[in-house]
């Protein structure tokens, strides 16, 4: 409500005059209002929309483009207006933040247009009022992740599109390897091996399923007993496996060799399959035929069916498929922690139920157990089923109950699934456009876009200056001279909560001392020119320190420098202060005074305090974070 | 501006609230006020039209309704002293403004209390000064009523003052304000004795014409 606060300045302005008759000291002059009468209607011409306001509305907020001399650069002399070349849909809502105190987000707008309204205008997107803060992080985040891809997409394409464009890049054998690699399309060389690693991998798994058909009996052998063909034709087998297996081998060799991180290429998803499928052939080869470990190396074959997984290479469908179940993990892991407690409850129960019948499959609560995943999953085989009238109830509950359970988690990952795909299409044709041509454009507009960014920051710091270099908002000087007139009346001053810790932890030293115990009194006391060594350093050290960034709105900081021997109270072992205080400094502006509101950060505050230094003249510069 | 005055001199009625707060607080949102119109206010107090105009128009942003109740008045308060407790001084000055004490201020007592505080001659800054210190309004200040506001005042500064704040410093506060007002020694201020006495201070005197231009 820092709107309210300014309309109702005056009235507590105002009031201030209940405090004279009690205040022993003369007040201090108030600060001139330098602009009286200057209350105007402003006309503003946005993009032809006129808007109308008050020049004291806009003057509430003078850290902004509107609300200090900024404007005036978008002064058109001939319509006496000011205009400015931007959306007029948004700026009615940011007219409306001076107008009410709250920033609103309207939903129908583009998140980053929005923020560049905001930048321009000067306005931090932080002040955004409760009300549409949430649906504007919830945009914000969004459009963060896509920018975020996109980048990752431009990293990638950009390396194979973006060729023709920016100066020619000299890479190493070692770069120009690894981009074949990871891109096909670079280089014809790079898209022969593509396909030929593609034609062996299926070479390769083919080879595995056929050599476990049944071939007939072979020529010569008596007992006729039907062999799989790879038995039959070992040594055909053999030479297609080590084929393969070369190709592999080199391929990975190649890869790990080009890897600009070799450790983190090894530690990849795709190296490890690639080594978990080449690796049987070779154990194959160490290992004698062994009777003892045959059986192992049996079960080692299977993992040449790994093989497969190295399609994934080749397809993003596959790819998607396995980032989309990455990412439901916690889905799926509810999925299968309910089915498991399922399966138990009902396994026990049929086990039970069944324990009567004679006859019966159900000879344990394990073995129940495949009973009930096969009944929830609703596949029915047929090998259990339960006998007794209590069995065949339960039976049925299960059943019903395993379609639930199922159905539940399922969407979620069908969601997912359907967010990645789309995600990645999207990026496909992007890259499909860019390598026919409008690769160009794009680029330099993307470039610009990267330059624009340190010009408007570049912009927001300039305004800033300037608005510290101008006058102070006429609003904060007459709060201070306010809270001025309130220390005086009390004969108090208002300290921040350090150097108050710091008062009273050296009150409590002197105490113990005993060198001064006199309590503090409301006149004025002879001066002491006493600064003891320690009070000066503690002076110095807390003269410049940072608004305090919690929720207090108004956290004052003594800068003193030029102390008068004119101390106040005799518990001084301070230097003493007190001196025609003039509060006519400027600093980041008003904040949100409301209690509500979000606080704005200290980079605000690091601006004010920077600029205090600055006005040397007044003996004690009050910086307040308002 | 025209417009305006045409919608101040359309509503003269006023509307009285009853002195129940609660249902002060029902009928607030539900009941709007309207002050008088702009000729007769402008009449009744020492502000130009403009003034009226430019007063109005941050009354009745800030509350639509057309009146302040206690809390609210609190809480504006306390957005200008955010480091102490404002609320009871809060208190004593809407008591102050709500002249008619029906427990809310409408813009009417506002203007008026403002017109009194930045346009008024000392006499009258002095008279108010003394209604907001006479809490009972019997007339007297006595030293409790004293320190009452001493207390509300030091309490709006806040526990982080230089130097420390101690229990008794409103209380000795007090004892030089009786000091220096109560000329017949008798324990309370009258008026006169309160007019007199800050009419020979010379700070005093000047800090009244302190406020002169706020508007």
């Amino acid at each position: 409500m820092a709107a309210g606060v300014a309309a109702w300045l005056p009235f507590a302005r105002a009031a201030a005059i209940g405090w004279m008759p009690v205040a022993g000291a003369p007040m201090p002059a108030p600060p001139r209002d330098k602009r009286k009468g200057q209350d105007g209607l402003l006309l503003l011409n946005v993009s032809g929309t006129r808007f109308q306001t008050w020049r004291t509305t806009l003057e509430r907020y003078p850290d902004t483009l509107l609300g200090s001399s900024e404007k005036d650069f978008f002064f058109h002399e001939e319509s006496r207006e000011y205009f400015f070349d931007r959306d007029p849909d948004i700026f009615r809502h940011i007219l409306n933040f001076y107008r009410t105190g709250k920033l609103h987000y309207p939903r129908q707008e583009c998140i980053s247009a929005y923020d560049e309204e905001l930048a321009f205008f000067g306005i931090i997107p932080e002040i955004i009022g409760d009300c549409c803060y949430e649906e504007y992080k919830d945009r914000r985040r969004e459009n963060a992740e896509r920018l975020q891809d996109d980048e990752e997409m431009d990293g990638e394409g950009g390396g194979g599109g973006g060729g023709g464009d920016g100066p020619p890049v000299k890479l190493t054998a070692r770069e120009y390897l690894w981009r074949a690699f990871e891109n096909p399309h670079t280089s014809t060389l790079a898209l022969v091996f593509y396909y030929v690693t593609g034609f062996f991998i299926a070479v390769s798994v083919m080879a595995n399923v056929v050599e476990t058909v049944p071939c007939g009996a072979p020529a010569g052998r008596a007992d006729k007993e039907e062999v799989s063909c790879g038995d039959r034709y070992a040594l055909a087998f053999f030479c297609l496996d080590t084929a393969c297996v070369m190709i592999f081998t080199v391929e990975y060799l190649l890869r790990l060799a080009a890897a600009p991180s070799r450790y983190k290429f090894a530690k990849s998803v795709m190296s490890v399959i690639d080594v978990v499928a080449i690796m049987p052939y070779y154990i194959g080869l160490v290992m004698t035929d062994n009777d003892q470990v045959s059986g192992a190396f049996v079960t080692l074959r299977v993992f040449r069916v790994f093989r497969i997984f190295k399609f994934s290479r080749h397809s993003a469908g596959l790819r998607i498929l396995g980032y989309t179940l990455k990412s439901c993990a916690s889905e799926l892991g509810f999925l299968l922690f309910s089915l498991t407690m399922a399966i138990i409850i009902f396994a026990t129960v049929m086990f039970y139920a069944e324990k009567g019948s004679a006859a019966s499959k159900f000879t344990s609560i394990p073995a129940a157990f495949w009973y009930t995943i096969v009944t929830m999953t609703t596949l029915g085989y047929g090998d259990m089923v339960p006998k007794t009238i209590v069995g065949k109830v339960f039976g049925s509950i299960c059943s019903l109950s395993g379609v639930l359970v199922i159905a539940l988690p399922v969407p979620v990952i069908v969601s997912n699934f359907s967010r990645i795909y789309h995600q990645s299409q999207r990026a496909e044709k992007r890259r499909a456009q860019r390598r026919s041509g409008s690769g160009e454009n794009s680029a330099r507009y993307m470039r610009s876009k990267q330059n624009g960014l340190p010009i408007d920051s570049l912009e927001e710091e300039a305004g800033q200056a300037l608005v510290g270099k101008s006058a102070s908002p006429p609003f904060e000087s007459q709060h201070h001279h306010l809270l001025h007139c309130l220390e005086k009346t009390t004969n108090h001053e208002f300290v921040d909560e350090q150097t108050f810790q710091a008062n009273c932890m050296e009150i409590s030293v002197i105490k113990r001392s005993g060198s001064r115990t006199s309590s503090p009194s409301s006149s004025p006391s002879p001066p002491r020119g006493l600064g003891s060594c320690c009070s000066r350093r503690h002076r110095k050290k807390n003269g410049f320190g940072l608004p305090s960034a919690n929720n207090q709105e108004l956290s004052t900081i003594r800068i003193p420098e030029r102390p008068v021997a004119n101390s106040r109270s005799s518990l001084n072992a301070k230097l003493d202060e007190t001196m025609p205080l003039k509060c006519d400094e400027a600093f980041g502006g008003p904040r949100m005074v409301s209690l509500a509101a979000p606080p704005p950060t200290s980079p605000e505050g690091d601006a004010s305090s920077a600029a205090a230094p600055a006005y040397s003249r007044s003996n004690i510069v009050r910086v307040s974070a308002l | 501006m025209g417009a305006l005055m045409v919608i101040f001199s359309l509503q003269p009625k006023q509307r009285r609230k009853p002195t129940d707060s609660v249902e002060d607080e029902l009928e607030l949102s539900a009941v709007r006020h309207r002050p008088e119109g702009l000729g007769q206010l402008e009449a009744q107090t020492r502000f130009s039209r403009k003034e009226l105009q430019i007063l109005y128009r941050g009354f009745k942003n800030e509350c639509p309704s057309g009146i302040v109740n206690e809390e609210t008045f609190k809480d504006i308060y306390a957005q200008f002293f955010p480091q102490g407790d404002a609320s009871t001084y809060a208190h004593f000055l809407f008591n102050a403004f709500d002249t008619d004490h029906n427990g809310s201020v409408s813009f009417e007592d506002f203007v008026m209390g403002l017109s009194i505080l930045l346009r008024g001659t000392i006499q009258e800054k002095l008279k108010w000064a003394f209604n907001l210190y006479d809490i009972n309004k019997d007339g007297y200040i006595t030293k409790e009523e004293m320190l009452d506001i001493m207390k509300a005042i030091y309490d709006m500064m806040g526990k982080c003052t230089y130097p420390v704040l101690k229990e008794e410093t409103p209380r000795q506060h007090v004892e030089v304000f009786f000091q220096k007002m109560d000329k017949n020694k008798d324990g309370v201020v009258t008026i006169d004795e309160f007019i007199d006495c800050c009419q020979n201070d010379e700070n005093i005197m000047r800090s009244m014409h302190l406020f002169e231009n706020v508007l």
